[in-house]
């Protein structure tokens, strides 16, 4: 007996709006007006030639969107991670390559804020990463750490047993005990109660996470301490 | 170690090269103009939008694009791109970057084909444009000889440039190795890209040359091992949009086109603004007769076309033949309403592409039956008899050729149709896909309500016979037959339940019946064309009915 194509199956149906979905949505467009709201702000700041560099209510607004802007970007990649539809995508990079332009983006408010940096990376080692992902977890410990720190930030990259070891750290008073104990609990759900800075970190460890080599999977690790005796963010990929 | 303050300057790279800088905004434009011009770049022109960035790369070489990815009404920096790829406007060595207020991730995992060299976020400050400008500006030198012979289509030329930079250039070492894989597969020597996959691969699992395996292995024509490889790359990917693509066409290589929809469908719900994937879904859900999907898809296709270098008279034709198919055999509202869209997409049809082939006899073949579905056979006969003077019938092309056989049946001209259908499937011979539309043509001449009725019954007709019900499953083949009579797989399979029925000696049959109704199901396929799947089957039936009649 000769069996056909199968039929169709009727698929006319109207949509019940999926909250979620629709809060993504709406982070997007929200997200994609901050982008514009800080390019114009960057513009302006070329505009007068300097004259806003040193004005702290200017980098106030720069710095306060671009925070907004990071938290947008890491909930969208929290609903996606819900969906199960991101992954890393790994590739080869150089190390300090990607670091030098990491910090060139902040480059602007790191002089608005008086604060200084320095990388610490050889020119010739080379990570597996996705820059993507991993460039959104630097911009957001950045921005925490230029608001944490007193006047100095550094960025460093070493390789510890096959692992890319890459940190964050700076020479404020470091992360509160409970942040720092926070461990392996950052991969569970995030706990709001404690302000968005766990939403950062909760976002940074799932990152991490997603990449993976060999069933080994990236972790973060936060200390106080350092060669600056502040706070010290670390990003583990295998 | 290095300091950040101490890196080395890219303006000599950078000095030379030619920038074009295409954005909505006049004063995003001068400012780029202003940070170029202080890294040092001498030449930079301007434009405001897509159509004059294409306009101006048709005419002038340019070394670097930065072009806004939202450019406001018109081509977004996506067509752009697509379209200066597509007509060979940018050379290899040149750099496309996509400037973008979104993050990028959507648009490179959205993107079918053509992916820009790197995406700048914005706000852009001087000391990012530099970093990556200049890293980017430092490739592009090196790779050259590369490049250029790519430029050239001299592929063997480009392979002997990957492999003599390969050593000298550690730090372009992924660019390389990707580059030298996709030239192994560009001339056709598989063994050489696969080895390269296998050997990145040995070290760590990386998704582009797991993507690239698969490549290889649907190449090879190994689709069961490209199959599960694929599945396997989505599972750890799920947002990989390429190897949905590429799982797609493996699976539709495989003799599976239901299950190439379904993967199909979930990447154009992750991305759904890439055109040829919705086409390619949309071909697909045609061929799988779930005219809804494709009716979408096509909707899809002909939208995103609007300022896009892969819009094309045929996916309007499509959207319109579909939407016809949906409106025939439902006279209510609904019908109307897909008849009343699908005149309108043929409208505008005609008035986008007026200098397309054959383009106003092909859509009054489409009205005819659309006109035929709500019962004005005069008017369709006209538009058929005005669509035949123009169209010379020794040289229809395929799809024309079908359009005009459905079209004959839906003015009851059945004759005429099969013969046509006949000639056609002699012609068209070596072409699986025309084949397979005109047997289903010649099998079901009817509406889409009809088909798909006619399909169920067979269906329950297969499931009583496979549960040894002969007289039930005769019952089902009977029914569907009223619908569809010259279906050639429904008449043989009623054939074989009376040819059974008649050995076993079933009490329940009238010999001399049955061997009339046999005769009258064999008799209908007279003029089955010797390509139709069926026709093997057929001539061993009536070989067998020879017998019979002894």
């Amino acid at each position: 007996m000769t069996e056909q194509q199968p039929a169709r199956d009727d698929r006319r149906q109207i949509d019940t709006p999926d909250f979620s979905m629709v809060i993504a949505s709406a982070v997007h467009d929200m997200k994609n007006s901050l982008g514009m709201l800080l390019s114009t702000l960057e513009d302006l700041r070329e505009e007068q030639r300097g004259a806003l560099d040193e004005n702290p209510r200017f980098n106030t607004l720069q710095y306060e969107a671009e925070r907004v802007h990071s938290d947008l970007v890491q909930l969208l990649g929290i609903y996606r991670l819900g969906e199960h539809t991101l992954s890393a995508h790994s590739d080869e990079h150089y190390v300090a390559e990607f670091l030098q332009e990491q910090l060139a983006r902040h480059e602007q408010l790191l002089a608005g804020y008086g604060v200084s940096y320095e990388i610490n990376a050889d020119e010739d080692t080379v990570g597996f990463f996705d820059d993507e992902l991993i460039s959104g977890v630097i911009a957001s410990t950045l921005n925490n750490a230029i608001r944490y720190t007193r006047s100095r930030l550094q960025l460093n990259a070493r390789e510890v047993d096959g692992w890319m070891v890459l940190s964050i750290e700076d020479d404020g008073n470091g992360y509160p005990p409970h942040m720092r104990d926070a461990g392996d609990a950052l991969l569970r759900a995030p706990d709001f109660s404690t302000g968005s800075t766990s939403l950062g970190l909760y976002f940074a460890a799932a990152i991490a996470h997603l990449h993976q080599n060999n069933g080994k999977h990236g972790t973060i690790r936060l200390q106080n301490g350092g060669s600056l005796g502040g706070g010290v963010f670390e990003i583990w990929l295998p | 170690m290095i300091n950040t303050s101490g890196e080395h300057s890219y303006a000599t790279s950078i000095r030379k090269l030619r920038f074009l800088v295409v954005d909505d905004f006049e004063n995003f434009r001068n400012s780029m103009r202003q940070m170029l011009r202080s890294l040092g770049a001498e030449k930079i022109e301007l434009v405001h939008n897509g159509a004059a960035a294409v306009q101006r790369c048709a005419y002038d070489h340019f070394d670097v694009l930065l072009c806004n990815y939202n450019l406001g009404e018109g081509k977004s920096g996506q067509h752009v791109l697509e379209e200066l790829r597509h007509r060979k406007l940018l050379h290899h060595s040149s750099l496309f970057l996509m400037v973008t207020a979104e993050t990028s991730r959507e648009m490179v995992m959205g993107a079918r084909e053509y992916h820009p060299d790197a995406y700048l976020t914005k706000p852009i400050n001087r000391a990012m444009l530099e970093k990556r400008l200049g890293a980017l500006a430092e490739r592009r030198e090196a790779l050259l000889p590369i490049t250029r012979a790519m430029d050239l289509e001299d592929y063997p030329e480009a392979i002997k440039q990957c492999l003599a930079l390969l050593p000298q250039h550690r730090r372009h070492r992924s660019w390389i190795y990707k580059t030298l894989a996709e030239l192994y597969i560009q001339i056709g020597d598989y063994g050489q890209a696969s080895k390269i996959y296998d050997d990145i691969l040995s070290q760590r699992s990386l998704s582009w040359a797991r993507l690239g395996k698969s490549r290889v292995l649907l190449a090879e024509g190994h689709l069961d091992e490209a199959v599960t490889a694929l599945q396997l790359l989505i599972e750890d990917h799920p947002d990989y949009l390429e190897a949905y693509d590429l799982l797609a066409e493996t699976l539709t290589r495989n003799g599976k086109p239901g299950q190439a929809q379904k993967v199909l469908l979930r990447a154009a719900e992750l991305s759904p603004n890439a055109l040829l994937r919705q086409r390619d879904l949309a071909n697909l859900a045609t061929r799988n007769q779930d005219i809804d999907t494709a009716t979408e898809a096509w909707r899809r296709t002909v939208n995103l076309g609007t300022w896009s270098v892969h819009d094309n008279p045929d996916h309007h034709l499509a959207l319109g033949r579909s939407l016809t198919d949906l409106s025939e055999g439902d006279p209510s509202g609904e019908g109307k309403e897909y008849a009343e869209e699908a005149v309108r997409v043929l409208k505008q049809l005609e008035r986008k592409f007026p200098e397309a082939p054959d383009i106003g006899p092909r859509t009054m073949l489409v009205r005819a039956r659309i006109v035929a579905a709500r019962g004005n056979r005069n008017k369709a006969m006209k538009f058929l008899e005005e669509a035949r003077a123009a169209l010379p019938e020794d040289k229809l092309s395929a799809d024309a050729g079908l359009d005009l056989a459905k079209t004959l049946y839906r003015v009851g001209q059945n004759r005429e149709a099969e013969q046509l259908l006949a000639s056609l499937a002699q012609k068209y011979e070596g072409e699986a896909d025309t084949i397979e539309q005109i047997e289903t043509l010649i099998d079901e001449p009817v509406g889409l309500q009809q088909r798909l009725q006619a399909r169920t019954l067979n269906r329950e007709g297969i499931q009583a016979y496979e549960k040894g019900g002969l007289a039930e499953a005769a019952r089902f083949f009977e029914q569907a037959l009223d619908i569809v009579p010259n279906h050639a797989a429904l008449n043989l399979n009623l054939a074989q339940i009376r040819m059974k029925q008649l050995e076993d000696n079933d009490g329940s049959v009238v010999r001399q019946h049955a061997l009339a109704q046999c005769r009258r199901c064999l008799e209908s396929l007279e003029h089955l064309p010797p390509q139709h799947r069926q026709y093997r089957r057929y001539l061993a039936m009536k070989r067998k009915m020879e017998h019979l009649n002894d």
